[in-house]
């Protein structure tokens, strides 16, 4: 079963989550460290994410399209983005597969990996209590 | 329970001594009218590519396009200089002899050539959604595996760092294994890119999380192919059953790795190799056993599983046989007469700085993320300072 039905629970899920990494201190002071922009794009629903940390100084969430132009875009279907942040998808694996597209530099794209690790801990209820969704059990 | 897999392999592997010398049938199985052939300077002025270009002569004339600008290290405006040659000619197919470099040249090249754009749009992974112009390589250096891999590295010089490009769609149609253009390698390029064959195989075989049976099985023949003729092939370079069997290992090697992935000695590689222009085989040569000491608590069974296979250990005992292997890959290094200590390769010593920038390369270097144990920055600056 889809994790998401539609763009909407997509982004709704994936903008709070956001949020919230930006909130947290550890987590967004190494994203300010990576100044860097990343978007992330979302097939099966459509959506995507622009994270832009490039200023060092603050760490802007953009849901949906935007203009700014990102160093790093990774693109896969809304369930293997589900896994990841679930802590359950092997990112070897899934680029090995080619479930996983990484476009510009892939150190920089790799370097955020340990940065956001600690959200693996946030998404589950982040998904669970995200108003545009209907209950799915994680 | 085994893990679940996929393996890709592309390529079409032609072997046989004098085999290169028929490459205009190759290129004819694959449709191509028209050829870019990439090269470098220094092999087109000697003769072993004589009778590859006599047989892509038979295409006609003005119909192979002869490109042999390829320095040491592939670098994007070499790239982007072939790229506009063979558009600019129309060429339809890309003949590729050569090095590591000269190979992975030809291989970014294709995608601009056949996608058109920039190569810096292409970066990245799985950026591909098709099939690229037919490209036939052809190594002369057992080796980088570059002729069956389904990745390439290209330098920027300017940022001093390596840009990988990874795609299915990037290996070649067709590799053409030929040991007599390799008689000639002389013997430090012949150790140097065959620690790089073993480097590969031993970090493919340690991928726990990637590996399979396929895999697995390749890299143990290749290395026993290895430990058995990569010293015969550098004393003796006409040996030509050493040749083939360094060149089939390295092939091997190379569809396994492209499989698999690599692990902590080739980000480590690539991480000094962008900073400090070092050969990228020699560089593995050094970090070999550094690598395997940092993962032999978790890599010990599979350590010792190639130990057993190359009959240099039979004590039953895993730890014992995975230092048994580390043990043989330094003496095949000392054998070889490779250095032992990046300062031995030109590198200067390293101020606290530069270890943090080349920790840093080396942490968010793509191969780190099929190494089997976790790695830390701390944990790379200590190998940095070791092998030094």
């Amino acid at each position: 079963m889809a994790a998401y039905k539609n763009t909407e629970e997509l982004q709704q899920v994936m903008s709070e989550l956001w949020d919230k990494i930006k909130a947290d201190t550890a987590m967004s002071a190494e994203l300010l460290k990576a100044q860097l922009v990343v978007r992330f794009d979302y097939k099966e629903p459509k959506g995507s994410i622009t994270i832009d940390s490039s200023d060092g100084q603050e760490i802007k969430v953009y849901p949906g399209e935007c203009d700014i132009k990102p160093l790093v875009e990774m693109s896969m279907s809304a369930d293997i983005a589900h896994e990841f942040w679930l802590g359950k998808l092997s990112v070897p694996m899934a680029i090995l597969t080619g479930k996983m597209i990484a476009k510009g530099p892939v150190n920089q794209a790799l370097a955020l990996l340990p940065a956001i690790k600690p959200a693996f801990a946030i998404y589950p209820q982040v998904y669970e209590t995200s108003s545009a969704r209907s209950s799915t059990p994680v | 329970m085994m893990n679940p897999f996929v393996f890709h392999s592309p390529t079409r592997i032609i072997f046989g001594e004098y085999a290169a010398s028929s490459v205009v049938d190759a290129v004819r199985e694959v449709g191509g009218t028209k050829v870019f052939f990439v090269t470098d300077d220094f092999l087109l002025k000697s003769k072993i590519l004589e009778p590859v270009l006599a047989s892509l002569a038979e295409l006609g004339a003005g119909c192979t396009i002869v490109f042999a600008e390829v320095p040491p290290d592939s670098e994007i405006k070499t790239v982007n200089n072939a790229a506009k040659i063979a558009v600019d000619a129309g060429c339809d197919c890309v003949v590729a002899v050569g090095g590591g470099s000269v190979l992975d040249t030809a291989k970014v090249a294709n995608i601009c050539i056949s996608m058109g754009g920039h190569l810096m749009e292409y970066q990245g992974l799985n950026n591909l959604a098709d099939r690229l112009k037919p490209l036939i390589a052809i190594p002369t250096t057992a080796g980088t595996g570059s002729e069956v891999s389904m990745v390439a590295m290209v330098k920027d010089s300017v940022e001093s760092k390596k840009l990988l490009f990874g795609s299915r769609f990037l290996a070649p149609d067709v590799a053409i294994l030929d040991p007599t253009l390799i008689v000639s390698l002389p013997p430090r390029l012949t150790a140097a890119t065959g620690m790089d064959a073993v480097t590969h195989a031993i970090e493919s075989y340690s991928s726990v999380i990637s590996s399979s049976s396929f895999t697995e099985a390749l890299c143990l023949q290749a290395l026993r192919f290895l430990f058995d003729n990569l010293e015969r092939a550098t004393v003796d370079g006409t040996d030509i059953e050493a040749r083939s069997a360094t060149l089939i290992a390295s092939t091997m090697a190379g569809v396994a790795f492209t499989n698999s992935g690599v692990g902590i000695i080739h980000a480590l590689s690539h991480a000094v190799g962008a900073r400090h222009n070092t050969h990228h085989g020699a560089t593995n040569s050094i970090f070999l056993p550094y690598g395997m000491d940092f993962n032999k608590d978790v890599a010990a069974p599979r350590y010792a599983d190639m130990a057993r296979f190359l009959k240099l250990d039979d004590s039953g005992n895993d730890e014992k046989a995975a230092q048994a292997l580390i043990d043989a890959v330094k003496q095949l290094a000392q054998r070889l007469n490779l250095p032992h200590r990046l300062r031995d390769l030109g590198v200067s010593d390293f101020e606290n700085e530069q270890l943090k920038e080349l920790a840093e390369l080396a942490a968010t270097d793509a191969s780190i993320m099929f190494n089997p144990r976790e790695v830390t920055n701390d944990d790379l600056i200590d190998i940095f300072k070791r092998a030094y």
